[in-house]
């Protein structure tokens, strides 16, 4: 339960966060979205980042992903130092390193599932690796659907989409903001299951953000964010375990 | 509500701001054009009321022409002057002359443009009834002593003392220069130059001994204008065949008809910036169709609690209230500034109009505001029902991207419209009014429009193909975005298909009329060099001058073509006025009945089309009357078809008469084994004498006729050119609003990998993609236009369609240039869109 950060082997960190710090705002109206984090999450597995709202667990999945700028301290991709790339590399590293899922509005609507899961290979000009491709998709079981465009999908069918196109760089961490939230429970769970599988069977790397024990208790590894620190992690969670820490955060 | 709505407005300050730019840019070419000709008609009647301030009343004679293009009177004898004199009432009477005469500079070169602004000859007297009076030196005396307006001394850079060469109608003549003239208060009326003279001088070279256009008379104060008009009426003999006018009418009569001239130009001017504003309409109608559908999740939670339909519908036009209101009153100011640019432009071709600062009236503010919110609110209408009819559940939901359309419906009506129009256009091509035509033409139009959210979608797709190809998914997405919503993409384009298709019109047009005038010279004109000027109908060639060509050495052949005012039957055309004795195997009218061989001065030709209209075949009789008021019975002695004009008479018929008689150009043949160079020098020693007339070789001579139409296509791109801004910022506008509404996208394909520049790109081609299907539509439609135009306007000289390939490619070209940089604001923007913001407000 008490294991850290720093007890994870350095050549199998995939994303780690040192001494980060997130501002806003100036003076009086300051706000520290992080404050002093310093974290790391070990490839090859299933994290999840909780937290209530405004812990300041989307803003440090932005920062790492390097889709947000840190206001000091630093984040890693692999051995990368995003601090030091300009917009242009920082770009290519998410197209090709880092995978993502939002919660909602996911898909491109004018391009059809296949094109949309394809994407950052596109955008790359690269045709990426076809078996690999077909395995992602097989994972998902949504070869039938393939030339529908999103409207056609169903919210499920959208978000099976949207993890294999997290999937299809083979990136070296994809991260999920909620990737349940605007789901019903039947599909939620489909989603969690394959992100479980994309990590047991396939070796990706995923961390997600969630404020849902249950979906939480998919990971293998929890880190609590509370008021922008670390309030804590557990290993092999189970919901009521993670219910029970919650718990107990508050006090 | 209305609280509400004008809160709601002033909120989205962006969104104002580019509606109102819509707007602007609409009523700014209208506010312009209004103040333009006001500016225009207070100058002149500021003018003419202070020339004629000393003329009490005006004598002329009752014959005249009026063509159309001003009208020609018949000179007065100057002897009247006498029997006026002595009227009780009159102080002093002076002859007045407005004739053809041009003033050749230090370099032998005829001042004053081909097409621009007349250049008279005409009389400075001391006589307080005159005109003119002196700026510098003194009134001319003698027959070797001139006076010229001041500008043309600038031009010419001519100084009291410099000997100056006139040309007029007894040949080019030395004077030396005694003063300069100015005219009211200024140094030329509208650009035009001026030789004066005295009056027995002036009437000896430009007219006839002894006659003078006019007589300016002043009372000595006893009589009023009136009493003094009808004193010196009763004074002239009846069978003098003159009038008398009171000072204030001939003031009205002048100042009308240099109105009339202009208002030609400011018609034209009016006509182009009503197509500016339409254009302009569609960009507003756009931008209202657009906001609407982005604010409808707005529209639908206000209907949630408890607002009407009504409220709703009505808050959006309050808003087009406040935008048209907006735009049209900053429309108008820079209406201003345009007027001003107007001004200059005409400075620029040497149209000056003399003003004294801008004359801006309360008639042209209320009518751009009024025209610019009215308009803005029509086009509001739609989109704002639209958005009344908003479900308030659709708060709830997402907006819908892809909007499906009834495109049967839509089809439908647009074929119905097309069908009506072209209905009209054969009509037309049949014979039917030119007003049927302009019907068909709108019809058509309407039609392509109504039909475009239909077309859109596959011509973008179709268009977007290449694109694909080059640019892989980045392309695609362009190609896809341009797809998606076609009813946007078709309003978007509207603007770049009016615009291209008026263009592609005219130009096709032109290029025919080019094709038929080559033609048309080409078959006529058989000799080797022609000495032109272009001054048809005004001035020319003195005929002695053809004549003395004529009898070179080194010519074989020269004969003369000019053209005169006359009535014929109830038409006041110009009249071809040829020589039949050397015409032969040189001009050729292309007869089609008879010979124009030993044409005598008892008959006339008759161009083949217009015989068949008039019902005049080989015999008839067509009465003629001059502008002297000579009238005659003249035979038909054949038809033709190939010829500016559509009579033709001798010249003999002239011989004698008072009426100033011109060759517009000479046709001249080479004596056999004469070199080219020796013909040209014998040739240019003459006109080099002459000062006036341009020599030329058969080839040039056709070249320069037929370019003569691209000085009017010029302008009319000119013109076009404030659509054309309109259209590119109809699309920026759509664009900005595009890349607003898609920011969510946007933000998710910035996240998963795609670069600024890919940002840019994607947004760039999808300008492009959208610009290409209004001009490539556009060409279409205009070339049909262009094509139903020239068959409809077959029997006016017409004959073949001419496809202009090159101007249709540069079109093209021009469109997809117009893409890029419509694309340039909207593609930054669109790379500033915040990940972050965009993904978690979704």
């Amino acid at each position: 339960m008490n294991q850290t950060s720093q007890n994870i082997n350095p050549a199998n960190i995939a994303a780690r966060a040192d001494s980060a710090s997130k501002i806003y705002g100036k003076g009086e109206s300051e706000v520290r979205a992080l404050d002093n984090v310093s974290v790391s999450f070990e490839r090859g597995k299933f994290s999840a980042i909780m937290g209530p709202s405004g812990s300041g667990k989307s803003t440090l999945m932005h920062c790492i992903a390097g889709l947000d700028a840190l206001t000091s301290g630093s984040v890693f991709i692999g051995d990368t130092d995003l601090s030091k790339l300009s917009d242009k590399e920082i770009t290519k590293l998410r197209r090709e390193k880092v995978g993502f899922v939002f919660q909602s509005f996911n898909l491109i609507p004018t391009l059809d599932a296949y094109e949309n899961i394809t994407l950052p290979l596109s955008l790359g000009k690269s045709k990426g690796d076809k078996a690999w491709i077909q395995q992602v998709i097989d994972t998902i079981s949504l070869n039938d659907r393939l030339d529908h465009r999103p409207s056609e999908l169903s919210g499920g069918q959208q978000q099976r989409v949207a993890v294999a196109r997290a999937l299809a760089t083979r990136p070296e961490i994809i991260f999920a903001d909620e990737p349940t939230g605007n789901l019903d429970s039947k599909s939620g769970s489909d989603i969690l299951k394959f992100m479980r599988r994309a990590v047991t069977d396939l070796k990706q790397t995923i961390v997600m953000v969630t404020h849902d024990a249950v979906s939480a208790s998919y990971a293998d590894r929890i880190v609590f964010l509370s008021d922008g620190h670390v309030a804590g992690e557990m290993t092999d969670p189970t919901p009521e375990k993670v219910l029970d820490y919650l718990k107990h955060l508050g006090e | 509500m209305f609280r509400l709505s004008l809160k709601m407005t002033l909120a989205r300050k962006g969104r104002l701001l580019l509606t109102s730019l819509a707007i602007i840019l609409g009523t700014s070419f209208l506010s312009g054009t209004t103040i333009f000709s006001d500016t225009i008609n207070s100058t002149f009647d500021r003018l003419f009321t202070d020339v004629f301030r000393d003329v009490d009343a005006y004598v002329r004679s009752t014959d005249s022409v009026d063509t159309g293009f001003g009208e020609q009177r018949a000179p007065a004898a100057v002897s009247a002057l006498e029997t006026i004199l002595k009227v009780k009432g009159v102080s002093s009477a002076v002859g007045d002359m407005q004739s053809y005469a041009r003033v050749i500079d230090k370099d032998g070169k005829p001042l004053g443009e081909d097409q621009g602004p007349p250049t008279f000859g005409g009389i400075a007297s001391a006589s307080s009834a005159g005109l003119w009076s002196v700026e510098d030196g003194r009134f001319p005396v003698g027959p070797k002593e001139m006076m010229i307006d001041g500008e043309t001394a600038k031009k010419g850079k001519f100084e009291i003392g410099d000997t100056v060469r006139v040309n007029a109608l007894s040949g080019t003549r030395e004077f030396s220069l005694v003063g300069i003239a100015s005219y009211g208060d200024v140094s030329s009326p509208g650009g035009a130059t001026f030789a004066l003279f005295d009056q027995p001088t002036a009437s000896e070279f430009l007219l006839k001994p002894g006659f003078v256009d006019a007589i300016l008379i002043q009372g000595d104060g006893t009589l009023s204008d009136e009493e003094l008009t009808k004193a010196i009426d009763a004074a002239l003999p009846t069978d003098a065949k003159l009038e008398t006018l009171t000072g204030a009418e001939i003031t009205e009569e002048t100042t009308s008809q240099i109105k009339t001239v202009l208002g030609f130009f400011t018609t034209f001017l009016t006509a182009f910036s009503y197509i500016a504003l339409g254009i302009g309409c569609f960009v507003i109608y756009n931008v209202f169709s657009i906001t609407a559908a982005q604010r409808q999740r707005e529209s639908a939670l206000l209907r949630a609690i408890g607002a009407s339909r009504r409220q709703i519908t009505v808050s959006l036009l309050v808003e087009a209230l406040i935008v048209g209101v907006l735009g049209s009153v900053i429309g108008f100011v820079a209406g201003i500034g345009l007027s001003r640019a107007l001004s200059a432009l005409l400075n620029a071709i040497g149209l000056e109009i003399p003003t004294k600062g801008l004359t801006i009236n309360t008639n042209a503010i209320v009518q751009t505001v009024l025209i610019g919110t009215v308009i803005t609110i029509l086009s509001a209408i739609l989109p704002a029902l639209r958005s009344g009819r908003v479900p308030p559940l659709a708060a709830m939901r997402d907006t819908a991207l892809d909007t499906v359309i009834r495109l049967t419906r839509r089809v439908a009506i647009g074929l119905v419209l097309i069908v009506a129009g072209s209905v009209a256009l054969v009509a037309s091509i049949n014979g039917a009014d030119v007003a049927i035509l302009g019907l068909g033409v709108l019809g058509v139009f309407a039609g392509v429009l109504v039909i475009g959210p239909a077309l859109s979608k596959p011509i973008a797709v179709l268009l977007g193909k290449p694109v694909v190809a080059l640019r892989g998914v980045t392309g695609a997405m362009s190609q896809q975005n341009t797809a998606r919503n076609p009813k946007r993409t078709a309003r978007t384009a509207a603007p770049v298909l009016i615009g291209v298709a008026l263009v592609t019109a005219f130009t096709a047009l032109a290029a025919s009329v080019k094709n038929e005038i080559r033609e048309s010279i080409g078959n006529s004109f058989r000799g080797d060099y022609a000495l032109s000027v272009n001054s048809r109908g005004f001035g020319g060639i003195p005929i002695s001058t053809t004549d003395q060509i004529g009898q070179l050495n080194e010519v074989a052949q020269a004969t003369g073509v000019g053209f005169i005012a006359a009535k014929v039957g109830n038409e006041s055309p110009f009249v071809l006025v040829f020589n039949p004795k050397t015409a032969d195997g040189l001009y050729d009218l292309a007869m089609v009945e008879g010979t124009q061989k030993g044409l005598s001065k008892d008959e006339i030709l008759v161009e083949s089309d217009k015989a068949l209209d008039k019902n005049l075949t080989v015999g008839s009789s067509v009465q003629v009357t001059l502008v002297d008021g000579r009238s005659m019975q003249l035979t038909v002695a054949g038809t033709y078809t190939d010829a500016y004009g559509n009579y033709a008479v001798s010249r003999e018929l002239f011989e004698g008469s008072a009426t100033p008689l011109f060759d517009s150009f000479i046709y001249i043949k080479a004596a056999e084994g004469v070199s080219d160079e020796s013909a040209q020098t014998a040739i240019s020693a003459i006109s080099a004498d002459l000062g006036i007339g341009k020599l030329e070789s058969r080839d040039e001579y056709i070249d320069t006729q037929a370019a003569q139409v691209d000085q009017f296509l010029a302008l009319i791109y000119g013109l076009l050119f404030l659509s054309v801004i309109i259209a590119i910022v109809g699309i920026i506008i759509t664009l900005l609003l595009s890349v607003f509404e898609r920011r969510h996208e946007i933000g998710l394909l910035r996240a998963v990998g795609m670069t600024r520049s890919q940002v840019r790109t994607m947004v760039r081609w999808e300008s492009v993609i959208t610009s290409l299907f209004g001009a490539a539509t556009g060409v279409v439609l205009g070339i049909l236009t262009g094509i139903v135009i020239v068959m409809s306007l077959n029997d006016s000289g017409f004959s073949a369609f001419t496809l202009p390939i090159t101007n249709t490619i540069i079109i093209l070209v021009g469109a997809f240039v117009i893409g890029v940089i419509a694309a340039v604001f909207p593609a930054w923007r669109a790379t500033r869109t915040e990940i972050i913001s965009a993904i978690a407000s979704a």
